[in-house]
C-alpha cells in the first residue's frame, strides 16, 4: 500500500509534463515544484525545528540575485552564480541566525521579518544591483549553459531533481539524531537542553540548511523567468507563501510542502488569470483566509487532518 | 540569587555524596526550586558556586550539566507532546548514543524499568499527569545520569500513584544514581530520603535524618505546624 503510494506519486510527477503537451500546464508544473522546493526549506527551520521565520526571502533573493549579477558583472553563465548566491545565504544565515535564533517564539519571527524588510529597502535603493528595477538576464542563450530555454518542461526536470535531492536530505534528517534533536527543540527548549541537546546549534544548523536550499530555489526561479526585482526576491509575500504552502499541507512532514504547493500555486494562478492584475489584492485575501482557516481548525496542516480522518475510518472499520 | 531586589536564597549550600537520597523541603516560595535551578544551570547564581567532582559547574548551560551526568525532571511536565513516548525517551538516549538503533534500544529498556512500555508509540499528549511525570523521569533515565533531581515528581499523584512512584524511585536509587528529590509531600520524603536539608525564605533552617528534621523547633514552627509534629515527629 505504501509502496504503491510512492510509485504512483513518483509517475504523476515525473510523467506530467509529458502528458499534456500544453505550455499553460508545463509552466504551472515547474512553479508548483519550485514553490515546494523552496516550502520544504523552509520547512527544516520552520516545521520540524519550531521556528517560523518569516524572512526567508532573504536567502531566496540572495539566489536569485547572484546569477544576474555575476552575468552582468562577467557575462559568465549563470550557474556559476548558484555557489555564490549559496555562500551569501549562508553568510547573512550565521549573521543573522546567532543572535536572533537565541530569541524564542513570536520575536525570532518578527527579527526575521524586519531582517528581510531591511534588505528589501537596502536593494531596491542599490545602483550596483540595478535598484528597483533589478536585474536582467541572458535573453537568447549563447549555449546550454545558460539555461535558457523556451518551454518550461527542461525547467520542470530540473526543479524535479533539486527537490527529490531536497526531500531525500529531509527523509534522511527526519530518521537521524538531527531529526529527532530539532522535534524536541520544537517541543519545548527548555527541556530539550535539559535532556543535553545543544538548542542553538542545531537551531543554527537547520537555519543554515534551510538558507541553502532557498537560495537554491531562488536561483533556479531566475533561470526560468530571466529577471529578478527587489520585489519578488525580498518581498514579504515571497516569505510567507513559504509559510503558507509548508503548513497548509503540514509543517513539519516531509510531504506537506509538496501538497500544499500542489494546491496553493494553481489556486493563485487561476485567480490571477481571473481577475488580471487587478487581482494581486485578491491574493492577499486569499492568504488571509486560508491564514485563518488553517490557524483555527487545522494547525497540523491537510496531512495531519487526513491521518486523522484515516485513523478515525481505521478504528470504525475494526 | 536575585531576582530584582528580591532575594530568593542567600546563603544556602548543599554537599551530596555518591549514592545518598536528599530531600529538599520547605514551604512556598522558601527557595527550593530556586536553588534545584542554579544546581541544574538553569539559573546563574548571583553568588556561590556549583561544584561537581571538583569541577566548577556554576556558569555551565544545562546541556553541559546533562552531558556531565546531571539530569533533572521540571515541576510542570515538560514533555514533547507531538513526540510519541519512545521518541521523548530516544531524545534522552541520543546523549550517550548517537545512532538511532542504539539510542532506541536503550530507550525501550528505560521504557521497560518505568513502566511505560506497553504505551511506547503513543504520542506523549494521550498521557495523564502521573503518565507524563513518569514520562519525564524515563527521558533523564535515559541520559544515563549520575545524579537525578526531581523537582516534585511526584505532586498531584493519587495515594496509590504516589506509591508506585516511590517504587520508581528506589529502584533508580538502586541502579546506583545519587538523587535530589523536592518534594512537597512530607510522607514521601519521610520515605525516601536518607538526608533531608529543610529551606525557609530562602536559607537552609535546618538539615539532619527525617526523624531529626520533624523534630527540630525550627521546621515545625516555619513549615509542619505542631499538630502535623504531633502526628509524626513526636512519635518517632
Amino acid at each position: 500500500m505504501r509502496r504503491a503510494g510512492w510509485v504512483v506519486l513518483a509517475a504523476v510527477l515525473l510523467l506530467f509534463p509529458l502528458s499534456f503537451d500544453n505550455p499553460y500546464y508545463e509552466q504551472l508544473g515547474s512553479l508548483v515544484l519550485l514553490a515546494a522546493i523552496s516550502a520544504s526549506a523552509w520547512n527544516l527551520i520552520g516545521g520540524y525545528a519550531g521556528q517560523v521565520s518569516v524572512g526567508n526571502a532573504v536567502f531566496f533573493g540572495a539566489g536569485a540575485y547572484m546569477p544576474l549579477l555575476f552575468y552582468k558583472l562577467w557575462q559568465v553563465s549563470p550557474l556559476l552564480g548558484f555557489p555564490a548566491g549559496i555562500a551569501v545565504s549562508l553568510v547573512i544565515a550565521v549573521v543573522i541566525g546567532i543572535p536572533t535564533l537565541r530569541l524564542s517564539g513570536h520575536y525570532f519571527s518578527m527579527a526575521t521579518i524586519a531582517v528581510a524588510e531591511l534588505i528589501r529597502i537596502v536593494v531596491s535603493n542599490w545602483d550596483f544591483v540595478g535598484a528597483a528595477i533589478g536585474l536582467t538576464g541572458p535573453a537568447t542563450p549563447r549555449g546550454w549553459w545558460d539555461l535558457v530555454f523556451r518551454s518550461s518542461v527542461p525547467y520542470y526536470y530540473m526543479f524535479l531533481a533539486v527537490l527529490v535531492a531536497l526531500v531525500a536530505i529531509t527523509y534522511g534528517i527526519q530518521r537521524s539524531r538531527f531529526g529527532y534533536y530539532l522535534r524536541a527543540i520544537r517541543g519545548g527548549e527548555r527541556a530539550a537542553r535539559s535532556l543535553g541537546v545543544p538548542v542553538s546549534r542545531y537551531k543554527l544548523y537547520a537555519f543554515m540548511l534551510s538558507a541553502t536550499f532557498t537560495s537554491l530555489a531562488g536561483s533556479l526561479y531566475v533561470v526560468k523567468f530571466g529577471f529578478i526585482d527587489p520585489g519578488s526576491a525580498f518581498g514579504i509575500l515571497v516569505s510567507v507563501n513559504m509559510v503558507l504552502i509548508a503548513a497548509l499541507g503540514g509543517a513539519g512532514r516531509l510531504f506537506g510542502p509538496l501538497l500544499g504547493a500542489a494546491i496553493l500555486i494553481p489556486l493563485q494562478t487561476e485567480t490571477n488569470n481571473l481577475f488580471g492584475g487587478g487581482g494581486t489584492g485578491l491574493t492577499y485575501i486569499l492568504y488571509g483566509g486560508i491564514i485563518v482557516l488553517i490557524a483555527r481548525f487545522e494547525p497540523g496542516g491537510l496531512l495531519e487532518m487526513w491521518e486523522r480522518l484515516r485513523a478515525k475510518r481505521g478504528s470504525r472499520a475494526a | 540569587m536575585d531576582f530584582g531586589g528580591f532575594r530568593a536564597l542567600s546563603g544556602a549550600s548543599l554537599d551530596i555524596a555518591q549514592g545518598e537520597i536528599i530531600g529538599l523541603i520547605g514551604p512556598n516560595g522558601a527557595g527550593k526550586s530556586t536553588f534545584f535551578n542554579c544546581l541544574v544551570g538553569d539559573l546563574r547564581p548571583s553568588g556561590g558556586r556549583v561544584l561537581l567532582n571538583e569541577h566548577d559547574v556554576t556558569r555551565a548551560s544545562p546541556e553541559v550539566h546533562a552531558r556531565l551526568g546531571i539530569g533533572r525532571s521540571f515541576q510542570v511536565p515538560a514533555t514533547f507532546e507531538d513526540l510519541t513516548i519512545l521518541e521523548n525517551v530516544m531524545v534522552g538516549a541520543f546523549l550517550r548514543h548517537s545512532r538511532v538503533r542504539e539510542a532506541r534500544e536503550s530507550a525501550r529498556r528505560v521504557l521497560e524499568l518505568t513502566g511505560l512500555d506497553a504505551l511506547a508509540d503513543h504520542k506523549a499528549k494521550s498521557l495523564g499527569t502521573p503518565g507524563r511525570k513518569r514520562l519525564e523521569i524515563a527521558r533523564v533515565l535515559a541520559t544515563e545520569p549520575k545524579l537525578m533531581l526531581l523537582d516534585e515528581a511526584l505532586a498531584g499523584l493519587t495515594p496509590v500513584e504516589v506509591q508506585q512512584a516511590i517504587e520508581l524511585v528506589r529502584r533508580i536509587h538502586r541502579s546506583g544514581i545519587t538523587l535530589v528529590i523536592v518534594e512537597h509531600v512530607m510522607e514521601v520524603i519521610l520515605t525516601l530520603a536518607e538526608r533531608v536539608v529543610v529551606f525557609n525564605q530562602g536559607r537552609v533552617i535546618a538539615r539532619g535524618t527525617p526523624t531529626e528534621v520533624v523534630n527540630d523547633e525550627a521546621v515545625i514552627d516555619a513549615y509542619l505546624g505542631h499538630s502535623h509534629a504531633r502526628r509524626h515527629g513526636k512519635h518517632a
